[in-house]
């Protein structure tokens, strides 16, 4: 349980952030509140050679909105800081909400949304109700700045589709009409576990009338899975619980579960049917909550 | 909870809520724990530990190791004594490392002090050990099977303890009940999980060991690592630090006092080990599987008339404290309901996995659960409330149970019918919507073993007072071991209470085997009653001693003298009176130190028969708990929202620790009914030791909680004192699944109830 020796650098801008992981390569790892990658290297499953750092990089942090573009979320702003912003509770509270699920007090004020992101685990809290709201990703690395949707940014477990030398820079929430969106986490208890499946969806309701649906599964696939049959279900069509039901039933059938030590796929297939029920009905019903 | 009923008028110092004596060093953060702890010169321990559930070490080369900058020794079993240890001669089986054959993953193969972590850290990897990979035993189940591997050469079909003990004519009585009901259930793998792992620090000076660490027990620790080492007891010293929980898991020195020891006679200077949380939780000794199948029956009425229980407990690699825990499960089964017959059959098997021994309560809580189960499900067969089929054969006071136990004070009555009204029994049994329900469960302990755990004629507790030259303050020098459970405290406030002074004035000097008498520390509930009683009579012969002086001073019959925080004075004369400190100071010029000694020894306790004395002790305390759940059918999730726990633990002596105890206990009981196991892979590999997948419960999943208390008086106790640390784990888990199927109509057999199990029960009943 020692961590392993590594050289600390501290860069003063993303710059020199980038550079310095374009130079050192895979032997070098980003630093942010380390709430992932101190505890894997203290169990030997990470061991890099340099930590890179990206405390001194306000540009990171905290929440904006930009009109046009929408709410702009520092990849440095803790889950604490996301779950008391003003703009986030008044505009997105399901995402405050999602973030309340996570961790402890104590985690939730080193641990970042960015973090939460690039450390890319199945059961990651953050993800699924960024995708459902169609958050995109804001990506800078040597060669300058890119974005890819929340959506695409996950390859496999512990896998992004960041390059070496790119670091997640912001996390933007455009300006939509949906008109309510909720995440359901289903844990072993009610502090401190991960996920055995968490659902986020959104609704864009006309009257009685879905006209969009998006619902994300967390914690049953590689990496965060839209459910798109259980969507179709949904999508254009005069909402009912019958409906819902049925889109829970679909949702259940093409998700992917393993069975590990938290649940058996059975079971997960069983909580994705009733998360997933209970997450668009609060969207439908209550709003973004 | 009113105070009313647990503050006797007739005292002034206990019966209150006094702070801790060690308050303020821990919320402040001054306490030191043996962790924090460094000296001069010290070294740091390291353990190497198998990777393998069973296999046959070939070689170990530790050239490498040595060869490091910055390491001061690398040893394996040639370098120390292979005296073996456990709990008693005939089931001494551990060694400090092992020696031939490794038989969990963790067991101990060899160790390094270094300089620092980091180096020692560093050497344990470049230790090179052959192994070869044996098949494991890892089904309690099967481990009696003729094709399955021996652990132990000296234990054939890998029994580790058999037990049968005959009470009555049970088979008579099943024969002639109205109703009887065969179950089977079982229980996990539940550890302690202290905040604070092991840890000890070692040296060796001029042929005496000297130990501090994290214990319960100072004097066991003494007793077996002299033994072990072949040392005289006196040139080891074992002092306790501050502990952080030890809950059972700290009863019997571990590798962190074993092996630093050794460290530090091989390098000649202090040594440190401090166990990872791996460590802790493979090290474990805490609660065993038990798999229980019990045989009840009743009348018509529901009287119980005898009762058959057969169990086979998975011991893990070694005996560790398990004896005693085997024998615990089946003779705590008629301490709290009265029946004459009574037959138990119990095998202890060993495994290839984590050794289990005592953990809070005992062997005692898995059985209660099974048994508070099939008592509800009995009261169901016969259409009974389950308040009143319990109160129908609740033990009564002075009376015996089948196995020999003399229970003397016994509220247990009184507690069902509060814990009835306190927590509206009437109005919600039967009455709650669909998704709620409320259930009962109780439980009674031992308050402190009638034996010793190895022979002797020791007394079990000492304990000495001495009063400063200026009659300011007093000193008690006690054994006694404050593990966080607030002994301390409680001693002191008897210490104050016997003497006639104040809470304040009493200091002390604990748990430490060269200047304090000797206690045999926290376990078995034991302390407040058996260190109490020797406190109190040291105590008490201060008082003798000043109240006699006193007389001489004031010119009065000292029948007539008396004293009251701090003030001594003449009856019916208020003006005769004389402070404390004046007549103390007095005497110690006229007649020298003012101290008072005292010292207790359970009376001869128990039956004749094998393993009689297990189970015996002075007083038995009682409880009776129910719990109401709401449960989430779709997903099996269950919420307990509220507990009433009602104790009879004699007098209180300080009711907020009182209350803090059963709270904890009920909380570590609620871990193991509905969260925690310790999981292994198809090799024996543990899959969940560490804190995130080996889930206690958080502040934010306990239930509000009423802890009350009846009246009680308990005459072998001082002052009346019973047991409480360890009572309240007992209900929890039959309360729990017995609320539950009083919400769904679904009985879960199996701890814990998980949202996954209960959900399966759900689809079941569904299906049915
Ligand atoms: C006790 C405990 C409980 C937890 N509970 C939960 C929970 O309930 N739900 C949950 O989802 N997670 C949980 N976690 C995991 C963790 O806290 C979160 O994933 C957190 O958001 C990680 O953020 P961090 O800043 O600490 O990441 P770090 O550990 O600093 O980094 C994680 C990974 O992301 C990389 N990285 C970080 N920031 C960037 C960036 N801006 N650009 C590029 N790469 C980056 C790092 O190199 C590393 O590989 C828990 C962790 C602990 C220790």
């Amino acid at each position: 349980m020692i961590v392993p020796q590594f050289e600390y650098l501290v860069p003063q801008s993303l710059q020199e952030a980038c550079a310095l992981l374009g130079q050192h390569g895979s032997k070098a790892k980003v630093l942010s509140g380390g709430s992932d990658l101190i505890v894997k290297m203290k169990n030997g499953l990470a061991k890099p050679d340099y930590l890179v750092s990206l405390k001194n990089l306000d540009e990171l942090k905290g929440v904006r909105y930009e009109a046009g573009t929408g709410v702009i979320i520092g990849s440095r702003t803790t889950h604490n800081q996301v779950i008391a912003n003003p703009i986030l509770r008044e505009k997105y509270p399901s995402v405050c909400a999602a973030a309340a699920t996570m961790a402890a007090y104590q985690i939730r004020n080193i641990g970042t949304i960015g973090g939460n992101l690039v450390n890319a685990v199945p059961s990651a809290d953050m993800p699924p109700i960024l995708i459902a709201l169609g958050a995109q990703a804001r990506i800078v690395g040597t060669a300058g700045e890119r974005v890819v949707r929340v959506e695409d940014f996950f390859l496999g477990p512990g896998r992004t589709v960041l390059g070496q030398d790119e670091i997640l820079a912001e996390l933007v929430i455009p300006d939509q009409a949906t008109t309510g969106s909720n995440y359901v986490k289903f844990g072993l208890r009610r502090a401190g576990a991960l996920a055995v499946v968490g659902v986020a969806s959104s609704v864009t309701m006309a009257g009685d009338v879905a006209k969009d649906v998006r619902i994300i599964l967390g914690a049953v696939a590689p990496i965060p899975m839209v459910a798109r049959e259980a969507e179709n279900v949904l999508r254009g069509k005069k909402v009912s619980d019958d409906l819902i039901q049925h889109a829970g039933k679909v949702a259940a059938v093409e998700s992917k579960p393993i069975n590990d030590i938290r649940g058996s796929a059975e079971y997960r297939r069983n909580l994705v049917d009733v998360l997933t029920r209970r997450s668009l009905k609060a969207a439908i019903e209550k709003g973004h909550v | 909870m009113s105070e009313a009923t647990t503050q006797n008028k007739e005292y002034s110092v206990i019966g209150r809520s006094f702070p801790k004596v060690d308050a303020r060093d821990k919320a402040t953060g001054r306490a030191r724990y043996t962790g924090d702890i460094k000296v001069p010169n010290m070294l740091y321990g390291k353990i190497l530990r198998s990777p393998h559930a069973h296999a046959r070490i070939l070689k170990i080369d530790t050239s490498m190791a040595e060869a490091l900058p910055g390491v001061k020794a690398v040893i394996t079993a040639k370098d120390v004594p292979s005296t073996m240890y456990g709990i008693s001669p005939a089931r001494y089986d551990e060694t400090i490392f092992a020696i031939e054959k490794v038989l969990y993953v963790g067991d101990k193969v060899a160790a390094v002090a270094a300089v620092d972590d980091e180096t020692a850290t560093k050497a344990l990897s470049l230790i090179d050990v052959e192994y070869e990979v044996l098949p494991p035993v890892l089904d309690p189940l099967r481990a009696m099977d003729d094709d399955q591997p021996q652990l132990h050469p000296q234990y054939p079909r890998n029994i580790s303890v058999e037990i049968h003990q005959n009470f009555g004519d049970v088979d008579k009585a099943l024969a002639e009940a109205y109703h009887v009901r065969t179950d089977t259930f079982s229980g996990t793998r539940t550890s302690h999980v202290p905040m604070e792992p092991h840890a000890a620090i070692s040296k060796w000076e001029d042929g005496k060991l000297t130990i501090s660490c994290s214990t319960q027990s100072p004097h066991y620790f003494q007793y077996h690592i002299a033994r072990v080492f072949g040392l005289k007891m006196g040139d080891v010293r074992v002092m306790k630090t501050f502990v952080g929980g030890g809950f059972g898991g700290k009863l019997e020195a571990s590798g962190a006092e074993y092996v630093s020891a050794a460290l530090a006679m091989k390098t000649g200077r202090p040594v440190k080990i401090v166990f990872d949380r791996w460590e802790v939780f493979t090290h474990h000794r805490g609660r065993h599987p038990q798999h229980i199948t019990l045989t009840t029956g009743v009348t018509k009425e529901g009287k119980i008339v005898g009762c058959h229980a057969r169990f086979i407990i998975d011991g893990g690699a070694y005996t560790s404290l398990g004896i005693a825990s085997a024998y615990y499960a089946g003779a705590m089964i008629p301490l709290i309901y009265m029946f004459d017959d009574y037959r138990f059959d119990g095998f202890r098997v060993h495994t290839n996995l984590p050794s289990c021994g005592a953990q809070r309560g005992h062997g005692a809580p898995q059985p209660r659960f099974a048994f508070e189960s099939q008592l509800d499900m009995i009261a169901k067969d016969l259409g009974m409330d389950p308040i009143e089929i319990r109160r129908l054969n609740a033990r009564k006071p002075n009376t015996m149970t089948p196995n020999e136990f003399q229970v003397n004070s016994c509220a247990f009555t009184e507690a069902l019918d509060k814990a009835r009204n306190i927590s509206g029994w009437d109005e919600k049994k039967g009455k709650l919507s669909s998704d709620k329900g409320i259930g009962i469960g109780c439980g009674g302990f031992i308050s402190g073993n009638g034996y010793a755990i190895y022979r002797t004629r020791l007394p079990h507790s000492g304990a000495v007072i001495k009063v400063s030259e200026q009659g300011d303050i007093a000193t008690l020098y006690t054994g006694a071991v404050d593990i966080g459970q607030g002994s301390d405290t409680v001693l002191a406030q008897m210490a104050a209470e016997a003497i006639g002074i104040n809470y304040e004035d009493i200091k002390l000097v604990t748990a430490d085997t060269e200047t304090t008498p000797h206690d045999f520390g926290a376990y078995a509930s034991r302390q407040t009653l058996m260190s109490g009683w020797a406190v109190k009579q040291a105590g008490e012969e201060i008082r003798k001693q000043v109240l006699e002086l006193a007389a001489e001073m004031l010119e009065a019959n000292v029948e007539d003298v008396d004293i009251d925080r701090r003030v001594i004075y003449v009856k019916g004369s208020p003006d005769k009176v004389l402070p404390f400190e004046r007549v103390a100071n007095e005497f110690f010029i006229m007649r020298g130190p003012l101290v008072g000694r005292g010292k207790y020894a359970p009376p001869k306790l128990g039956g004749k028969f094998k393993g009689a004395p297990v189970g015996t002790s002075p007083a038995y305390s009682f409880a009776a708990q129910v719990s109401q759940v709401e449960v989430d059918e779709e997903t099996g999730q269950v919420m307990v929202t509220d507990v009433w726990d009602v104790h009879d633990c004699g007098q209180v002596i300080n009711p907020m620790l009182l209350h803090a105890q059963v709270e904890g206990a009920l909380f570590m009981g609620m871990g193991e009914a509905m969260y925690e196991a310790m999981v292994f892979d198809a090799n024996g590999k543990p899959l969940n030791a560490n804190l995130g997948e080996y889930r206690i419960p958080t502040a934010l999943d306990v239930p509000h909680v009423v802890s009350d208390l009846v009246d009680s008086y308990e005459p072998a106790g001082p002052f009346g004192v019973k047991e409480v640390g360890e009572g309240a784990t007992l209900p929890t888990m039959g309360s729990y699944a017995n609320a539950i199927y009083d919400a769904i109509g679904v009985r879960i057999y199996d701890m814990p109830l998980t949202p996954e199990k209960v959900w399966r029960a759900i689809q079941e009943r569904k299906r049915m």
